[in-house]
């Protein structure tokens, strides 16, 4: 696994990446079968469920991760360069797909 | 070679380049869509991609209604920088870029956002890449890339900066495709016999 931006948080950012991998490796085959043959309620049940789930199993690594790299990214100035991005281009939610402007991709 | 194509086939199917036009370009991964965006987070490190050194998730977040995943990073990378560049703008080896993905299990779409948080004020490169299934066994990846200086300057100036961020643009999408490439291989074909006599 990468390194983190401060070597203090790269045991950190391992742990976490580590249980968000094992959490999404089982979320997504079920996740793409339940969208193809479920009903749209009950998808949002197991959506709803493995949301749950990856806040209870990783929440907190999570936290402690987060508190980390916050600090790391204050620390090399990165904080204010990030929030002129996040202004430009919040991305909150997925582009359009049909490529192309990556300006003010928010509906 | 008939290793290479054998385990994972690609084609550059379209490559353009025209004044201030994105740039494009669409490949295939013989792997699945769901091993293709399970690969997205072991990417990194990489031998092909050595210069992206950090990688660290600044937020995330999974949609209980619509079950897509949202995760912004920070990438961080060491890549040598033309003096000229180093002169003209400032700036050090170190470069970070701020990368959202997202991916929608029901859709069976993934998108991935970069664009540079070192030197944005001089000049912006937006990267989209793209991962959607064309067949349950095969994974079109597309890659797009809109890089435009942003101050107002010589139009020489301005044309070699844009020149030599495309540069970089095609140099690391190539290195990023074959270290992706290698990434997945290794995920999924461990068990691939070694006939090819090319193979070192």
């Amino acid at each position: 696994m990468a390194h983190s931006l401060s070597p203090e948080c790269t045991p950190l950012k391992q742990a976490y990446d580590a249980c968000f991998n094992t959490w999404f490796e089982g979320y997504l085959e079920p996740a793409i079968a339940h969208s193809k043959n479920v009903p749209q309620g009950q998808r949002n049940e197991y959506a709803k469920k493995k949301a749950e789930e990856f806040e209870q199993k990783c929440g907190a690594v999570w936290a402690q991760y987060k508190e980390c790299v916050q600090k790391a990214v204050r620390d090399r100035g990165l904080e204010d360069l990030l929030e002129q991005a996040r202004q430009e281009n919040p991305l909150r939610h997925p582009p359009s797909t049909s490529g192309g402007s990556g300006s003010s991709s928010t509906s | 070679m008939p290793f290479f194509s054998q385990s994972f086939k690609y084609e550059c199917v379209n490559f353009m380049k025209t004044d201030r036009t994105p740039l494009m370009l669409q490949r295939f991964f013989s792997h699945p869509w769901s091993h293709v965006v399970i690969g997205i987070w072991h990417k990194y490190p990489n031998p092909h991609c050595t210069h992206v050194v950090t990688v660290d998730v600044i937020d995330r977040s999974v949609d209980s209604d619509t079950g897509i995943i949202r995760t912004e990073r920070v990438l961080g990378c060491k890549q040598k920088t033309p003096v000229w560049i180093v002169k003209l703008f400032g700036g050090s080896e170190d470069a970070y870029v701020r990368e959202i993905s997202f991916v929608d299990p029901a859709t069976q779409s993934a998108t991935i956002t970069s664009v540079n948080l070192s030197l944005s004020q001089f000049a912006s490169c937006y990267e989209r890449i793209q991962y959607r299934p064309t067949s349950p066994h095969q994974t079109m990846f597309t890659q797009t890339a809109e890089i435009q200086a942003r101050m107002a300057m010589w139009r020489t100036m301005t044309d070699r900066v844009e020149s030599w961020l495309v540069q970089r643009f095609e140099q690391n999408a190539k290195q990023g495709k074959a270290g992706f490439s290698d990434v997945l291989r290794t995920m999924w074909e461990p068990e691939q016999p070694q006939l090819s006599p090319g193979a070192s």
